[in-house]
């Protein structure tokens, strides 16, 4: 417990896809507040729209995030549907059917238990895209709020998203088999719907930290495969057909085959694409991250592989307007289209488990028809005020130099045995080098070369600063 | 120090004074309070009808919340059944974002502690010095309060209610009554109850809107033009308005009469301390005393306290009293809670016209009368307490003076009546009553307390 006096609002809380920070340093019931104020100033005055629907996670701090944030909703006059404590998947869903001007998910994701957040999202599933969040940043800093007059303050309904939500996937997905799946929710906002709805479509379920705790004490919320030891595990004792594991809030499902083996989440789009899509001609979106196994499996089958930068609101966007079938996000976020645009991590294991259904081999089999090449990452120091310039220059230079050079995000750089992408990141001092090749020797030569090149623009540009 | 808890909670123009920020603050001062008295603190939240009440019962649950406090959200409801609510399911403490009787434009925060009675000065005065000095004891992010609803309250108390009286006499009666509850919270339990008791209702503004669009929500005569018609238009029983908040109500009899709040008060009195054969009743010192000439036919005895309903609640407790209440219509039942309760009242009311079987308006006939007369003299608020007390010195050896109180203000007692002056606590007035046998006497005295204050001012 602690005693604090009001603090300024740090503008670094406003990250490019969401708003995150540690509990009582970082946000508090005052800053949700204010950010309530500004999504509800945001939504009136920018969309000519009236209401928002919000959730949020399991966390212990969202509930108190989520009223102090319907409480600035409401004094601008825009009204709030609240669902309550749910998965990610739940709320979206919930503020789809009920036509939502903006659905708005208090969650700090897969971080650690003392962080949380708020993202935000179109009532259609999209992602709100960055300059969007930053419109709604400038009118927290500024304090710019237009509040209504006591006849329209908004209102709030509570609303139900667990029955609806559930009977979606229940009209949607019908199995033959009784397939094993071994479950593992963390703990977090996923146990309040996978384990009901996955037992109600006719798994035999073997949980794996399925009770819910807020405090995600059993295992991180992040499902990186140095966390999943217990489900890999659990798996292998029970011979379950597959496992999957959830981030904190639901929007990322990490896949477990047969033996053990914890999937990309560029192999498991790579599967789904192969034999989930009732369609073989349309469009796969891929980012810049993603591996050329990807391209390499998919195109021959009739897709066209559209790359597209880093970031899901990015995904969802691009999913709409050329009606992709499937996106797929290096960082685990995945999306078919034919159920959501956004990035339900539900469907996924679910697809996985209707392309089980429909043979007689088990996931394993599909995971080594893709071969894997070796990757490296690299971070490079570098100054936050010039991180971006070297971006630019090395943009313009390797334009020049190279044949295959995407500058959508960063600057990627493909060759017929590999690729390098150089992207600065969002939020620390660092460049991001990302590498893949067919041969290890490959792999070393591509990203020496172009660490090379970049350290030497970075002290290049820092002796004529 | 500046307040912000008047009479009965805090209150204001909503998105004005009474804000998201301030209910939020609020919250976290009042949680920060409870958390030194009590490890794990449990809050159980309601509303009023108003359109201002979920933006500010949110802004309240952060705060609680925020300071580790747990909430438990019971919804609509009278302001009673939140108090009841808190009493009966062991709650730590009770809010009720209401306005009771104020405009719609206006809104508030009301508290209740533990047994459902309304914050002591005290605590209000903790809570605002925690507030000013916004210091409060935020919870670690493993330690913030969890949030529930709860859709039980009102059964519970409707359930409570009708405990306290002969539902069978009521019943056999069959009374038909015209039932206005302003559009505020009654709405939600008054219908239910009077059906229950076997009555014929007839609703008026019965769907709760924070507009109010049937009728401004506090009962004065004025307002209950409606009803009054309604109830001689349909040879009623009598009539049933309520205020916005549905802790009081005030009487139509069956000839479409408004009867006045120090009447049913009275009518009430009498029938509780002759079923008790005496016992200790309490109201305030502005009650007509046709209160104390009714509950002294019984052998009873009364006890003035100052203006406000928690305070006559509290000395009611501290002496076991059987009955107390207010003249606006407030009534307060100790066996069921110390609190005022509309539906407690109407159910007595109906108790008591089934078990006398005479018509409302022959009952409160038999209650003696008096003239009141309300008046204010202006008076700059810094002078209030040395004009009091001129006042005092001035009139202590007049001839016609019986007996000096000095509970609330000056009031002095005549052999016809008495005159009670009372500095507001919000406007540079005095409040004046005067109760005398004939209005012009009122009148007269009325104008000499005037006269005797402007010049007492010009010598201060």
């Amino acid at each position: 417990m602690c005693s604090v006096m009001k603090q300024p609002i740090s503008k670094l809380i406003f990250r490019a896809y969401d708003i995150r920070g540690l509990y009582n340093k970082d946000i508090s019931p005052e800053i949700f507040y204010k950010i309530g104020l500004a999504a509800g100033t945001y939504v009136k005055q920018t969309m000519q729209g009236k209401q928002i629907t919000v959730g949020g996670d399991i966390r212990q701090s969202s509930q108190s995030l989520t009223h102090a944030f319907i409480a600035g909703v409401t004094a601008t006059g825009v009204h709030i549907n609240h669902t309550g404590t749910t998965s990610f998947g739940q709320t979206l869903f919930t503020g789809g059917e009920l036509k939502a001007d903006l659905i708005a998910f208090v969650t700090a994701s897969h971080l650690p238990p003392e962080w949380n957040g708020i993202k935000f999202y179109y009532g259609d599933g999209v992602g709100f895209p960055e300059e969007n969040l930053m419109a709604i940043r400038d009118l927290v800093l500024q304090d710019s709020f237009v509040l209504a007059g006591w006849d329209h303050i908004g209102q709030v309904t509570t609303v139900e998203a667990t029955l609806r939500y559930k009977d979606f996937f229940a009209s949607h997905f019908k199995f033959k088999k009784k397939l094993t799946v071994a479950l593992d929710c963390g703990g977090a906002s996923m146990t309040l719907s996978a384990p009901e709805i996955f037992k109600s479509l006719g798994f035999h379920v073997i949980p794996v930290y399925c009770d819910p705790d807020p405090s995600f004490s059993k295992r991180p919320s992040d499902p990186k495969p140095k966390n999943l030891t217990t489900l890999v595990q659990t798996l292998k004792q029970n011979s379950c057909d597959f496992g999957v594991a959830f981030d904190g809030d639901g929007d990322r499902a990490v896949i477990v085959d047969n033996t053990g083996q914890i999937l990309s989440a560029d192999l498991t789009g790579i599967i789904i694409g192969k034999y989930g899509l009732k369609k073989k001609k349309g469009i796969i979106i891929v980012n810049v991250e993603c591996s050329k196994t990807v391209k390499e499996q998919l195109e021959p089958l009739g897709y066209h592989i559209k790359q597209i930068q880093v970031g899901h609101t990015f995904l969802t966007l691009e999913a709409k307007q050329t009606g992709a079938l499937l996106g797929i996000e290096s960082s685990g976020h995945l999306i078919i289209p034919e159920y959501f645009l956004f990035d339900d991590a539900l469907v996924v294991p679910l697809k996985i488990a209707e392309i089980l259904d429909n043979v007689k081999r088990p996931l394993h089999d599909f995971v080594i028809e893709s071969p894997s090449y070796p990757t490296r990452k690299e971070e490079i120091e570098c100054a936050d005020d010039i991180k971006f310039e070297v971006i630019k220059r090395l943009q313009q230079m390797l334009s020049k130099e190279y044949e295959q050079v995407n500058i959508m995000d960063g600057v990627r750089i493909d060759f017929k045995e590999g690729w390098v992408l150089i992207r600065a990141s969002n939020t620390s001092p660092i460049i991001r080098l990302t590498a893949e090749a067919d041969t290890t020797a490959i792999l070393q030569e591509l990203s020496n070369r172009f660490m090379n090149k970049t350290q030497d623009l970075i002290r290049q540009i820092k002796t004529t600063q | 120090m500046t307040r912000l808890f008047g009479t009965n909670g805090i209150r204001g123009v909503v998105n004005q004074d009474m804000n998201s920020t301030l209910a939020l603050e609020i919250g976290q001062a009042w949680g920060t309070y409870l958390k030194k008295t009590v490890p794990r603190p449990k809050c159980a939240i309601g509303t009023d009808a108003r359109l201002s009440n979920h933006m500010l019962k949110s802004a309240v649950t952060a705060g609680f919340l925020s300071t580790g406090c747990d909430v438990v959200d019971v919804g609509l409801v009278p302001t009673p059944t939140l108090q009841y609510t808190v009493k009966e399911k062991q709650f730590d403490a009770g809010v009720i974002i209401t306005a009771s009787h104020n405009p719609p434009q206006f809104n508030g925060i009301k508290g209740t502690a533990s047994d459902g009675t309304e914050l002591t000065k005290d605590v209000e005065e903790t809570i605002e010095q925690i507030y000013f000095s916004q210091r409060f004891a935020l919870s670690d992010w493993n330690e913030v309060g969890s949030y529930a609803t709860w859709t039980g309250a009102i059964e519970l108390y409707i359930k409570g209610v009708l405990s306290c009286v002969d539902v069978a006499s009521i019943k056999k009666q069959r009374f038909h009554v015209v039932l206005d509850c302003g559009n505020g919270a009654g709405s939600l339990v008054a219908p239910i109850l009077l059906k229950k008791l076997g009555c014929v209702v007839t609703e008026l503004n019965c769907e709760p809107d924070g507009r109010f669009p049937g009728r401004h929500s506090e009962p004065l005569p004025e307002n209950l033009t409606m009803l009054m018609k309604k109830v001689s238009e349909t040879h009623a029983s009598f009539g049933i308005g309520l205020d916005g908040d549905a802790d009081r109500v005030i009487f139509i009899d069956e000839h479409g009469s408004y009867i006045w709040g120090d009447k049913s008060l009275s009518l009430v009195g009498r029938y509780i301390t002759r079923e008790k054969k005496g016992g200790i009743t309490v109201t305030p010192v502005t009650t007509s005393t046709c209160f104390e000439d009714v509950i002294r036919q019984n052998k009873g005895r009364v006890i003035y306290t100052k203006v406000g309903s928690p305070i006559v609640a509290g000395v009611m407790k501290q002496n076991h009293a059987v009955f107390g209440g207010e003249e606006n219509g407030g009534l307060i039942f100790p066996e069921f809670q110390y609190c005022r309760d509309a539906a407690m009242s109407l159910v007595t009311i109906l108790e008591i016209l089934a078990r006398e079987k005479r018509p409302l308006s022959e009952l409160i006939a038999q209650i003696p009368s008096y003239e009141m007369l309300k008046t204010k003299i202006p008076c700059p608020s810094e002078k209030k307490e040395r004009i009091i007390n001129l006042l005092a010195d001035e009139m202590k050896n007049h001839r016609e003076i019986i007996d000096i109180d000095r509970t609330d203000g000056l009031k002095l007692y005549m052999k016809d009546g008495w005159v009670l002056m009372r500095p507001s606590g919000t406007e540079p007035i005095f409040r004046v009553y005067v109760q005398a046998k004939e209005k012009q006497r009122a009148e007269q005295v009325a104008l000499f307390y005037k006269n005797l204050a402007a010049s007492l001012m010009q010598r201060a």
